[in-house]
């Protein structure tokens, strides 16, 4: 089959899938436009476990794709056959679930002619930052953090990227989810939290701020999850009443004063001008308010995604998967998921 | 019409192309430590037939049980392409596949799938002409209940599958009635698959893509042991 040429001022429609853990997710963008963007979310098969069966997460992509596909087409108003790549998540994730978006990709590509383009999901959560800001993003230091992952990136130029730093215990949304259930909040516990958060007082409990002065861009979240812990049981123990709101804020302030101290000294160090947010917890808040106040203060350009773009979502794997497409890049119908990709 | 048949049930990823009276086609292979392979192996495929996929009008697929996390592979592609072709899709039980390729065999026939977890997976058939008809559920047990449950079957019995091979030991202590199939038929062949799915593309019963799933015959541990709790509560 013959491929039209990928030119300057042409459409460049790419099919965007992401599996790789709890969301069905599937996209068309053309290069950073939004065309489509759907998710069948499993909240509702994961709720009463209070975490991802991964499992059942995989049973759950199997019957959401189809449609999904026939819908996401729909809307961005054409066909399989219009397609000019097939981009899919092939790490890092749960292997199980990456591997069903792949063999669907894998057979979308085979059936239209249209390349395969296997990007790496930390990436895409990166790269979102192009549907709202453009494609000029580097240099700058990029901070990714969700459920799985929190991390300081140096990205010097697109596709580059010097790890800086990362969470050597717990990943931020993980810390989320547990403080969240602990407080009664449900699945998933991060918007519960954030929401909370919003009527306490942040500096009502003063929670230790771990390696907050290391001196290098790690984090550690595993103290801080202990100590609100201990705290609520010392002042129920004390018959003290607490105040979960002033809980959630508390506890969100300390990773939240870490994140943005360490995201501002990583982005001097390597002298950027731009700071980029990306991933499910760059959904919260108070994140999002305290780092745009530190990057005016600090004079760098700070920029996130929209919210929709800030969870997993197929978008985010579609532009990655443009990007690389249109540097030539192709990935043979071969590749196999790698549960622990990292980046670079 | 050309069928292209995919069955990723077990640890062999099995495809081929044929129509209701020929295979022209078919790749096969066992023991490969990964399960994306099913794709690249129907791309082999065509390019050794000189089969067009614009010319394959049907595809059918092994639908279990078995490994999930491989099963899943082929069952997705197969969606997906049939999705992208506009073509008609058939599932079919992988255990049917397997009592079909041994149709030619005057015994009841068993086919036995590892389910893992000290488990297997089966569905007992008789041979009719032109192929096999089932009796009974497919059904998931230990290899124990079931070799007590062939000690009360009538007649002379042909196991298959790799499950039968796995625990022929628990098999073979039924008695004399009971025969195991060569190693080469421890696997659904797609061969097989399109040949018993063919027919159902001619009286066009198909299934819609979107609706078809795996068979599973087992809740995930997370379900099971969410229901003891839940029943212990009630108790
Ligand atoms: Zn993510």
């Amino acid at each position: 089959m013959t491929r039209r040429p990928l030119r300057e001022g042409l459409a460049v429609r790419v099919l965007g899938i992401e599996t790789s853990c709890d969301e069905t997710a599937v996209a068309v963008v053309d290069r950073e436009t939004v065309l489509a963007n759907l998710i069948a979310s499993q909240v509702d098969v994961h709720e009463r476990f209070g975490g991802v069966v991964p499992e059942l997460a995989s049973r759950a992509h199997v019957e959401a794709l189809t449609p999904l596909f026939d819908a996401a087409l729909e809307t961005a108003g054409c066909g399989f056959r219009d397609l000019d790549g097939v981009a899919v998540t092939i790490g890092p994730g749960l292997v199980g679930a990456l591997l069903v978006g792949m063999a669907a990709a894998k057979a979308i590509a085979l059936a239209t002619g249209a390349p395969l383009i296997g990007v790496n999901h930390l990436e895409g959560h990166i790269l979102a930052n192009a549907v709202d800001h453009g494609s000029e993003l580097t240099p700058s230091v990029c901070l990714v953090v969700s459920g799985g992952h929190t991390m300081l990136v140096h990205m010097p130029e697109p596709h580059r990227y010097e790890l800086l730093g990362q969470t050597v215990d717990d990943a931020a949304g993980e810390a989320f989810d547990k403080i969240a259930r602990f407080l009664g909040l449900g699945f998933p516990g991060g918007p519960a939290l954030d929401r909370l958060a919003r009527d306490g007082d942040p500096n009502a409990i003063r929670f230790p701020r771990a390696m907050a002065d290391s001196g290098d861009f790690d984090f550690s979240l595993s103290g801080l999850k202990t100590a609100v812990l201990r705290h609520v049981k010392a002042e129920r123990q004390a018959g003290r009443d607490v105040e979960p709101a002033d809980v959630a804020a508390s506890f969100q302030e300390a990773i939240v004063d870490v994140q943005v101290a360490k995201t501002i000294d990583a982005a001097r160090d390597r002298g950027v001008e731009t700071v980029l947010l990306g991933g499910g917890v760059v959904a919260n808040t108070r994140l999002r308010e305290r780092m745009e106040k530190a990057g005016a203060e600090a004079g760098f350009r700070v920029l996130f995604p929209s919210l929709d773009l800030c969870t997993d979502n197929g978008a985010m794997i579609a532009v990655a998967g443009t990007w690389r497409l249109l540097r030539g890049e192709r990935t043979s119908l071969g590749v196999g998921a790698d549960p622990s990709l990292e980046l670079g | 019409m050309i069928v292209l048949g995919i069955d990723t049930s077990t640890e062999q990823t099995s495809v081929a192309l044929g129509t209701e009276r020929e295979i022209l086609g078919t790749a096969r292979f066992a023991g490969v430590n990964r399960h994306d392979d099913a794709v690249p192996a129907i791309e082999r495929l065509l390019e050794w037939t000189g089969v067009e996929l614009e010319h394959v009008g049907g595809v059918a697929v092994g639908i279990g049980p078995g490994l999930y996390t491989g099963l899943r592979v082929g069952v997705e592609a197969a969606k997906a392409l049939a999705q992208v072709l506009g073509v008609p899709i058939v599932g079919i039980s992988s255990l049917d596949v397997l009592a079909f390729g041994v149709q030619h065999t005057s015994r009841r026939i068993v086919a036995v799938i590892d389910a893992r977890r000290g488990e297997v997976f089966y569905g007992l058939y008789r041979p009719v002409p032109g192929g096999v008809m089932r009796d009974g559920e497919y059904r998931v047990a230990s290899p124990h209940a079931l070799a007590a449950e062939l000690e009360i079957e009538r007649g002379e019995m042909l196991l298959v599958g790799n499950g039968a091979i796995l625990y022929r030991k628990e098999f073979e202590q039924v008695d004399a009635r009971v025969e195991l199939a060569p190693a080469t038929f421890a696997h659904p062949w797609a061969s097989a698959l399109v040949s018993l799915a063919a027919p159902r593309f001619i009286r066009e019963q198909t299934d819609r893509p979107a609706d078809l799933v795996p068979m599973y015959l087992r809740k995930t541990d997370a379900e099971i042991t969410w229901d003891q709790r839940a029943r212990g509560a009630s108790a």
